[in-house]
């Protein structure tokens, strides 16, 4: 699946989309976490910090680590205040 | 009188010269804290629902706050809280900065102005009392100009707040700027100039103690240091103009007046783009660790570049030349506009005349001269201009055609933007708003962010959601703290009230301060009820409503949901 980084997430990972094997929600941030460290440092154990957020193909918010992920779902990771 | 107030406001009467420090009982002051929570009070008190906003007797008042002059980082605020001559209702505008310590310094808790001065003129208040100074010489001048005139003349330690061209000529929703920020929302600016007053210094030095200062120093420490953490990385690291490639993506990005929630320009408008080609620095307002303002060269000169300027006068108007994207905003500054309701204006005007409804055939979305001359003409209220700087909202009643379906406003304020239909919590927040259609009085977009709701499909279960961000906001409008800091609490209410209780001395709790912010909102809605507010006034323009998106067909809000969510929001609040 496509794991894509937007504003605080993209800059600290310096892409903007990554290709990633992944079940769950909780394996994909691990998986991320070993991939970029500065983003890892984000991620404790298998959730993100609440000053981010991840969304499963830009409908629904998650954040349960038990997130099933398909082979063709699409993960934007983001940061969590998106106003201004 | 508890620490950190001084325990009156200054009354200055422009028509008579006259000004007077009027007591405020201390349980005024903890009811409504100050900012804007005092401010709605002390307008409530002056009657001035009933006045017409633009007239000498209706008052205008700069709003301090106890935590203001504190080490707390982001408390340097004041709110200028008035009538909206745009709107006809409460209007409650924040700004940052010295003007904030200096106004508290002037020994009070609020600034009330009333009157007309005889004289195009500065109000002047200082440790010598309060006077009139022409000011002939400004007439006309940007902001920036006066403000760095007038330091000039009376000395760099004075503050001042200033009203540009526009609000000379009255455009509705012209705005105080203070240190390059502005006051911006719903025509502050236009009351200020009705007053004929270009500018107001002031200078002062009279400090407020604190209760329990060594607590008070070891938590605004702990707060400055978390306010360097994750929570506040967006702001520090990108601005808030990092929303536009995030709303694009999520198709919230409002485009063309709202016709579409994608721009296919988008990416030119980002920072990350803007970043590449352009030198860029980085200011704090004063008494801020955050430093959220960036600030990119265009040209000779330098322009701040916030989500909603780049949003209004970018994809709103279907312009993705970053040069002139930036050169609007920085004219809006210089003039003394909103950016919000100057782009959402023109955006409007642009579909008229894509519709046939206005013979302006040069009006075209993706001009960017359009945009520009348009700017032009509506700070000087020429030719077309002098329509476009009424509103979105009187401007569709005098265009005629049923165009109000498509004028993007709540209340005659104008949509920052978020799209209403792919964000539906956010949607019934600007339905509800007090002073209309605003994303700083209900931060209901975080909801519409998170795993709370579906963001196309909402609930009643919304409204509780979309209440407490309400609450919230109204609550750091009155204490005041910038809303930036929001993530960076972990219990708001609790540590927002230990702030309270070690400067004020009060034994205030956390329910105390949830039962202070719903009194603030219910005070701004007893403002709107005499104002003549009804609830039909509560919606938002028919474009909304049972009409798909067109970039979006999941995202639809049916009239009749519309009207649920407000229904249960009012049940909620007891109104």
């Amino acid at each position: 699946m496509y794991v894509e980084f937007l504003a605080v997430p993209r800059r600290l990972t310096g892409t903007s989309q990554v290709e990633v094997q992944a079940e769950s929600l909780g394996q994909l941030l691990t998986t991320l976490a070993a991939q970029f460290p500065s983003l890892g440092q984000f991620i404790t154990l298998d959730r993100l910090d609440p000053a981010f957020i991840a969304s499963l193909n830009g409908d629904q918010f998650v954040s349960d680590p038990r997130t099933v992920l398909g082979e063709n779902d699409h993960v934007l990771i983001l940061s969590a205040d998106a106003g201004g | 009188m508890p620490f950190g107030y001084h325990g009156s406001y200054l009354r200055i009467d422009l028509s008579s010269g006259a000004a007077e420090r009027v007591p405020l009982a201390d349980t005024v002051l903890r009811q409504f804290i100050g900012g804007s929570g005092l401010g709605v009070k002390l307008l409530l008190d002056e009657g001035a629902a009933l006045l017409d906003p633009l007239s000498p007797a209706a008052p205008l008042v700069f709003a301090f706050s106890p935590l203001v002059g504190s080490p707390l980082t982001t408390s340097a605020k004041f709110a200028v809280v008035s009538k909206s001559p745009l709107t006809e209702r409460i209007n409650d505008s924040l700004a940052s900065s010295g003007f904030a310590i200096a106004g508290k310094g002037c020994g009070c808790d609020a600034m009330m102005i009333v009157g007309r001065a005889p004289e195009f003129s500065v109000l002047i208040v200082d440790e010598t009392g309060v006077r009139l100074e022409s000011a002939t010489e400004y007439r006309g001048a940007t902001c920036g100009a006066t403000e760095g005139g007038l330091k000039a003349r009376l000395g760099a330690h004075y503050r001042v707040a200033s009203i540009g061209p526009a609000a000379e000529n009255n455009v509705r929703y012209s705005t105080i700027s203070h240190d390059g920020r502005h006051a911006g929302r719903g025509g502050s600016g236009a009351v200020l100039g009705a007053k004929n007053i270009k500018a107001i210094a002031i200078s002062g030095t009279q400090r407020t103690d604190w209760a329990h200062p060594g607590e008070l120093t070891a938590l605004s420490k702990a707060l400055s240091k978390k306010s360097f953490g994750p929570a506040t990385a967006k702001y520090r690291e990108l601005g808030t103009a990092t929303n536009l490639l995030t709303f694009n993506r999520f198709g919230t990005l409002p485009t063309r007046n709202f016709q579409s929630g994608t721009f296919e320009e988008a990416v030119n408008l980002s920072p990350e783009q803007l970043g590449a080609v352009r030198s860029k620095t980085r200011k704090s307002c004063m008494a801020c660790t955050i430093g959220c303002e960036h600030i990119y060269s265009n040209g000779d000169s330098s322009v701040r570049v916030e989500y909603e300027s780049l949003f209004a006068l970018g994809s709103l108007c279907g312009i993705g030349d970053a040069d002139a994207v930036l050169r609007a905003s920085q004219r809006c500054d210089e003039l003394g506009i909103d950016t919000i309701s100057t782009g959402g204006t023109i955006a409007f005007a642009m579909e008229c005349v894509e519709r046939g409804w206005l013979d302006e055939p040069w009006l075209k979305f993706g001009s960017s001269a359009a945009l520009l001359r348009a700017i032009e003409m509506i700070g000087a209220r020429e030719g077309l201009g002098n329509l476009l700087a009424e509103g979105s909202r009187r401007a569709a009643l005098a265009i005629g055609h049923n165009s109000i379906a498509i004028a993007p406003q709540v209340k005659g304020l104008e949509i920052p933007g978020y799209e209403p239909r792919a964000l539906q919590t956010m949607a019934l927040g600007f339905a509800v708003g007090a002073r209309g259609a605003d994303h700083n009085r209900s931060g209901a977009y975080e909801v519409d962010f998170s795993d709370k709701v579906d963001r196309r499909h909402v609930t009643l279960d919304a409204v509780r959601h979309a209440i407490e961000t309400e609450d919230k906001a109204a609550l750091m409008d009155s204490l005041i703290v910038c809303k930036f800091l929001r993530g960076v609490f972990e219990d708001f209410h609790a540590e927002t009230a230990e702030m309270l209780h070690y400067v004020t001395g009060w034994d205030v709790t956390a329910d105390e301060l949830r039962q202070t912010a719903r009194r603030i909102v219910a005070a701004k809605r007893q403002f709107n009820l005499l104002a003549g507010w009804t609830q039909t006034e509560d919606t938002l323009p028919e474009r909304f409503l049972n009409t798909p998106l067109s970039s979006d067909p999941e995202a639809v809000l049916s009239h009749q949901r519309l009207d649920e969510l407000v229904t249960e929001y009012h049940r909620q609040r007891g109104w």
